[in-house]
């Protein structure tokens, strides 16, 4: 292609340009501001504070909770989904058939609504549900969601439910790009079984493997609808991530200056969180001699 | 290796059990909301399959039973409806028309918009949501349906994904397409989107998925009966509804019908697709 086609690739990228410079940089900037001013969403007067929010934020218990508990859901929600998804993916590869009725079956939970598997999980969880009153007959009685372990455990859970079929759906066709003589090699050298799995499949399939661990590790710092709709934030800040905090912050304490000044440090903690996160996966890759 | 096919074939019915069980685990519990959703009143969230059933749970979801208040659950099905489709149709449109500027088309400036959005991509949504409200508000747009469509008709990943395929078609078709004369607006709907059919049905579930099942914007941008989408009012009948898990039960049934119907759809494309779009 010698000729340009300046007047027209602008014409074509126009909608993306107005869409980020209205609901992308005026936000961002003006994101900034207001995170310097008292202002409470609805007055038309508000007041410069200089770093006050910040102050008050970094000895905020709830932002403290915030920071905390984004971790916790990460060593709950990581290691189950990556776990599952693998078992799924590897499982459905070695059938031979029904093997997409069987991704699409997994992939169910990742498109349904949070509302809906939050209140499904709030039923099977209430005091007289099946699960409950089975087991309060061999003696075990917890409110799941009212005790602050068993809350971030059991919201990890619902992550891990909604993802592992997305996830697994990525890692199949990982697998499916890996050849077949490349397994018939190495059963010719007597490589078979549990060997075959860590020294063939999961080096091959470390690309994809790489994605889903970024995927799952951004999951955990956009929680918000199961929180929501289960617990709240609690019981006691237990399960009150970033998105809850904020969203009380603005919209129910209606303290939108605050609010800003919080999203501004959790956007700050996410972005070094998930570099250190992408450093420490791509030596971990290459110790292994996997990338 | 003696007695080998034997085993095989045993542990080959043994996978498909354990997928088989892994799968029940995963899919029972909307098997459990639908069950409870037909439930007598007297069984929902008692049994893991309740022995009787009525009707009373959908009846009482429009009716609002012995409460007498109605909660305009139709309407808000319909909004979620207008809102997805609305809001899906004009994220693939955007999506290809920019993806082709960004693979097919040479200008100054490409590049730098290229980075921008991988730039944007990665930047947490959270910090625009507060300023992102006051602007729908200064455009007036707070409680309509505009606040609900426009600030969503944009994907960046749908962006990301038809660039990426479309870089794989080769220029050749284009060129071929420019010496018969077609405009750069026929050769997009007449020769990319063909081509894109199997990413496209993959891009479409997506996006209608994720938008229908939106919560925190749509909660945010609307207030009066009238708008809500039907994920914000069943999220908000959690509590005034806390006594009556049955119409909960058969609320959510109505906001995955349409997932269901989707799959039933698509399910075919979907696999093929998925595999195409994740290469």
């Amino acid at each position: 292609m010698k000729e340009n086609n300046n007047r027209l690739g602008w014409l074509f990228a126009s909608p993306y340009l107005i869409y980020s410079l209205v609901f992308f940089l005026i936000p961002l900037v003006w994101s900034f501001y207001l995170s310097f001013t008292n202002w409470d969403l609805i007055a038309p007067e508000y007041d410069f504070v200089g770093f006050d929010n910040f102050a008050k934020a970094l000895k905020s218990p709830g932002v403290h909770a915030a920071f905390w508990v984004t971790y916790k859901f990460m060593m709950v929600f990581v290691p189950l989904v990556i776990v599952l998804s693998l078992v799924v993916s590897v499982l459905v590869h070695s059938l031979p058939r029904l093997k997409s009725l069987f991704l699409i079956g997994f992939f169910l939970p990742y498109l349904s609504s949070g509302v809906v598997s939050a209140l499904i999980v709030k039923g099977l969880l209430s005091f007289n549900s099946p699960v409950n009153t089975a087991l309060r007959k061999i003696g075990i009685n917890i409110d799941w969601l009212g005790t602050s372990w068993s809350a971030l455990l059991i919201v990890g859970m619902i992550m891990a439910w909604k993802f592992t079929g997305y996830y697994a759906l990525i890692l199949t066709s990982g697998l499916e790009s890996i050849d077949h003589e490349v397994y018939e090699a190495a059963a010719i050298d007597g490589v078979t079984g549990r060997q075959r799995f860590w020294k063939i499949t999961l080096p091959l399939l470390y690309p994809a493997l790489y994605t889903t661990l970024i995927l799952a590790f951004g999951v955990t710092f956009g929680i918000f609808t199961e929180v929501y709709q289960l617990t709240g934030g609690g019981p006691n800040n237990a399960t009150n991530t970033w998105q809850m905090e904020i969203y009380s912050q603005a919209f129910k304490n209606l303290q939108a200056g605050y609010a800003s000044a919080v999203a501004l440090l959790a956007s700050v903690a996410t972005f070094i969180s998930i570099f250190i996160i992408r450093k420490l996966l791509e030596k971990w890759g290459a110790r292994n001699g996997w990338v | 290796m003696v007695g080998s096919k034997r085993s095989r074939k045993s542990s080959l019915a043994i996978r498909y059990i354990i997928a088989g069980v892994l799968l029940l685990v995963m899919v029972y519990p909307y098997l459990y909301m639908v069950l409870n959703s037909f439930a007598d009143w007297t069984q929902v969230d008692r049994k893991l399959i309740p022995s009787s059933y009525t009707l009373k749970s959908y009846t009482w979801l429009f009716t609002g039973g012995e409460t007498g208040i109605t909660r305009p659950w139709l309407g808000a099905f319909v909004n979620s409806i207008i809102v997805s489709l609305l809001s899906t149709f004009l994220m693939m449109m955007f999506g290809v028309m920019v993806a082709y500027a960004l693979s097919k088309l040479k200008w100054r400036g490409r590049d730098t918009v290229n980075n921008f959005i991988l730039f944007h991509m990665f930047f947490p949504a959270i910090i625009l949501l507060i300023p992102s409200f006051l602007i729908i508000q200064k455009l007036g747009w707070y409680d309509t349906y505009w606040a609900l469509i426009i600030p969503k008709g944009v994907s960046l990943w749908a962006i990301f994904m038809y660039t990426n395929f479309f870089k794989a078609v080769p220029s050749v078709f284009i060129e071929a397409a420019k010496l018969d004369g077609a405009r750069d607006f026929q050769i997009l709907y007449k020769i990319m989107m063909p081509m894109s059919k199997s990413i496209t049905s993959v891009v479409f579930l997506f996006l209608l998925m994720e938008r229908w099942t939106e919560l925190l914007w749509d909660m945010i941008m609307v207030r009066s009966d009238g708008m809500l989408t039907l994920n914000v009012l069943l999220s908000q009948m959690f509590g005034p509804y806390g006594s009556y898990p049955g119409p909960l039960y058969a609320g959510s049934v109505l906001l995955s019908l349409p997932i269901i119907i989707l799959f039933i759809i698509f399910g075919k494309n979907f696999q093929k697709g998925m595999q195409v779009s994740l290469k």
